[in-house]
């Protein structure tokens, strides 16, 4: 194993009687992308709140690069770099101006117009911050975050918001951030993102840290790595659906199905079977592999986007 | 230090590319002190109206005018026709009429100790009462000095006026450091509880936070480029006032320059005070009225404080626009040195600290 960049301890947060954190707690290593998945309000932020230094823990505690972010917070902010869910900066700055104010924070910096060009975005250099795209304003957030040249990044929700096309580009941004061997802790709601940027995922559902570990695995832990969907009439009996063979787990949201399986051929035919005897009306039938999705509405019994 | 500068630079920037709250900040004050000038501004406080109608048009009567119109107070109007006279009388163009009536210097020539005084009919409106008997006693006193010339008077007791300040002051004089101390007040503790408040619910500040940025250093430079920013506007509004309405400028400019400075840091300290206990930028605003408000009324920006009511007074003389006003009325107006005017930059520099401990301890990232 490398060196462990990021160690977190039970942390805990409260508001009021609401528990926001609940003692979560895990390890990341040097280069390793680390995500942080689960819907709203599950406690992604404000576990990154904490760790950034933006917000107290309760209790518990954290240490980033080996300093404390109880008592050593201005060391800790030396070595990290953040981009905020919806950063907002001054609109009326230019992107190179926004970008010199940042590096004058820090003792060190990047060459601004390296930095620049290796965000794509050259050609807005002299913008002002308000004409900029969603993507192009995620892009330029990232660039601050790494403006210090930091060993640790700090990415919530970056592709929030985004079209498809603007997503892709910022998933290449990170990447090449992987590369350089930074460690990055990401949070996400998207399934396809974390599987595609992380190399660990952390599942989050209300204040607590409910599964850790690599997406392929957290996949294969389901048992069941395929699923079939249909739509059923709400009238039917549907208690047969549990006793098809090799069936691991039903899912239901009004007249919609999604049945998990180990074994996807014997399912789908004792399915097929059973629909004809009681000649029922399966609709939009389809089958897929298993997703990150699954896993959490496996553990959870909801959708992460509800 | 770096990024003391660039914070700095950035808020400069920031100003200057934000044409409608330049336009708001800059010419609303030169604006408001032209149109209030031009009202008001050019009758200059003491000067009397008065016009004259000779019917005599002797060398007398001729001598009667001259003296009146060398009577600094009096601007001299001769007229021929006394009911057109009298018309703009009741429309207050003119605060007194004096009518010479045919005769008037035969009259004088053949004076002796016996004969009656000649009457000159005056006339005022009643209905402006100060201005009217203000006329009346400057007339008099010019008439009074004619007859002492004929009856070759010398006075055995004689009174030696001597304004205790001398100068020559109108309503310009008076309004222009009140203005100036007016845009203080708004740009700063307004200014400063909008932006910071509006600043705090957008995130900006919080993004901030998440830097090796220190608090001081950008609270240190939101001053920095207050203080330049207002610096300039108070020496635009300042250079429009001397030089279109001939304000005048009787004290040093560098005790000026304090006063605005010093005027900028306090008002600056309660607008952070205001932005930590708005909880919104929504409510910053009506905050800010609501201490900005009375403070244009009752601190000396449009009128005088002496006309205040006797109970209001002692609210009117803690008020930090009160002492502004009056210091920079008192540098630009009189000329009184620095250090005389010490109750007001230690009342100034009293609500700097006072509100800048205060600030200090309310001011919030988020």
């Amino acid at each position: 194993m490398a060196n462990t960049m990021i160690h977190v301890e039970k942390l805990v947060k409260k508001y009021g009687n609401m528990t926001a954190v609940n003692g979560v707690e895990f390890n990341v290593s040097a280069g390793e992308v680390f995500g942080l998945l689960g819907p709203n309000g599950a406690g992604k932020t404000t576990t990154i709140e904490m760790l950034v230094g933006l917000r107290k823990p309760d209790s518990g505690t954290a240490t980033l690069s080996g300093f404390d972010i109880r008592n050593q917070i201005d060391k800790v902010k030396e070595v990290i770099g953040i981009q905020l869910q919806s950063t907002s900066l001054f609109e009326l700055l230019t992107v190179q101006e926004i970008m010199q104010m940042y590096a004058s924070f820090y003792p060190s910096h990047v060459s601004i117009s390296e930095l620049i060009d290796e965000m794509l975005l050259t050609e807005k250099k002299k913008d002002r911050i308000k004409g900029l795209s969603g993507g192009q304003k995620q892009r330029l957030a990232i660039a601050l975050a790494i403006i210090h040249d930091p060993d640790i990044i700090f990415l919530d929700e970056p592709t929030t918001g985004l079209d498809p096309q603007a997503r892709r580009t910022l998933w290449d941004i990170i990447e090449k951030l992987k590369d350089r061997g930074k460690t990055i802790v990401l949070s996400t709601h998207y399934m396809d993102e974390a599987h595609v940027l992380c190399d660990r995922i952390g599942i989050m559902d209300q204040g607590n840290l409910i599964a850790l570990d690599t997406p392929s695995r957290l996949v294969k832990e389901l048992q069941s790595d395929s699923a079939i969907e249909f739509t059923l009439p709400a009238e039917e009996d549907d208690t047969f659906i549990h006793q098809l063979q090799r069936v691991t787990q039903v899912t239901r949201r009004q007249e919609w199905y999604v049945v998990y399986t180990d074994d996807l051929q014997m399912t789908l035919i004792d399915l097929i079977q059973h629909s004809q005897e009681k000649n029922l009306n399966l609709q939009d039938l389809q089958t897929r592999t298993a997703t990150l999705e699954d896993v959490f509405i496996h553990m959870t019994g909801r959708s992460l986007r509800e | 230090m770096k990024a003391y500068w660039q914070l700095t630079l950035a808020q400069l920037r920031i100003f200057a590319r934000n044409p409608q709250v330049l336009f708001f900040t800059l010419l609303f004050p030169i604006i408001l002190m032209l149109a209030l000038g031009s009202f008001l501004g050019n009758s200059g406080g003491t000067s009397i109206y008065m016009a004259v109608v000779d019917h005599d048009g002797s060398t007398a009567s001729k001598q009667l005018l001259s003296t009146l119109s060398e009577n600094d107070a009096i601007q001299l109007d001769k007229s021929s026709d006394v009911n057109e006279a009298l018309d703009e009388l009741k429309n207050n163009e003119y605060q007194v009429v004096m009518e010479i009536p045919e005769g008037y210097g035969d009259q004088l020539q053949s004076h002796t100790d016996e004969s009656k005084a000649f009457d000159l009919p005056v006339y005022y409106n009643e209905t402006d009462a100060s201005a009217s008997q203000l006329g009346l006693t400057v007339v008099e006193s010019a008439v009074d000095q004619v007859s002492k010339n004929i009856e070759n008077y010398s006075p055995v007791v004689a009174v030696q006026p001597e304004g205790v300040r001398a100068l020559d002051l109108g309503y310009i004089d008076f309004l222009v450091p009140g203005i100036v101390a007016m845009m203080i007040m708004n740009n700063n503790m307004n200014g400063v509880a909008g932006q910071i408040s509006a600043w705090r619910e957008r995130g900006i500040l919080r993004r901030m936070q998440g830097t090796r940025l220190k608090a001081s250093t950008f609270i240190a430079a939101q001053i920095t480029a207050r203080v330049i920013l207002n610096g300039l506007q108070a020496l635009l509004v300042l250079m429009v006032a001397s030089l279109l309405f001939q304000v005048q400028v009787n004290g040093s400019w560098l005790a000026l320059l304090t006063f605005v400075v010093l005027g900028t840091l306090a008002f600056m300290a309660i607008g952070f005070i205001i932005a930590g206990l708005a909880k919104n930028p929504e409510s910053a605003g009506p905050i800010a009225a609501f201490a900005s408000f009375p403070m244009l009324f009752l601190g000396g920006v449009f009128f005088s404080i002496n006309t205040m009511p006797e109970y209001l007074q002692p609210i009117v003389h803690i008020l930090p626009i009160s002492h502004l006003s009056t210091a920079l009325r008192e540098t630009m107006n009189v000329g009184t040195p620095f250090f005389d005017l010490w109750t007001h930059w230690l009342t100034l520099a009293a609500w700097l600290v006072g509100a800048f401990i205060i600030a200090s301890r309310t001011f919030k990232w988020e």
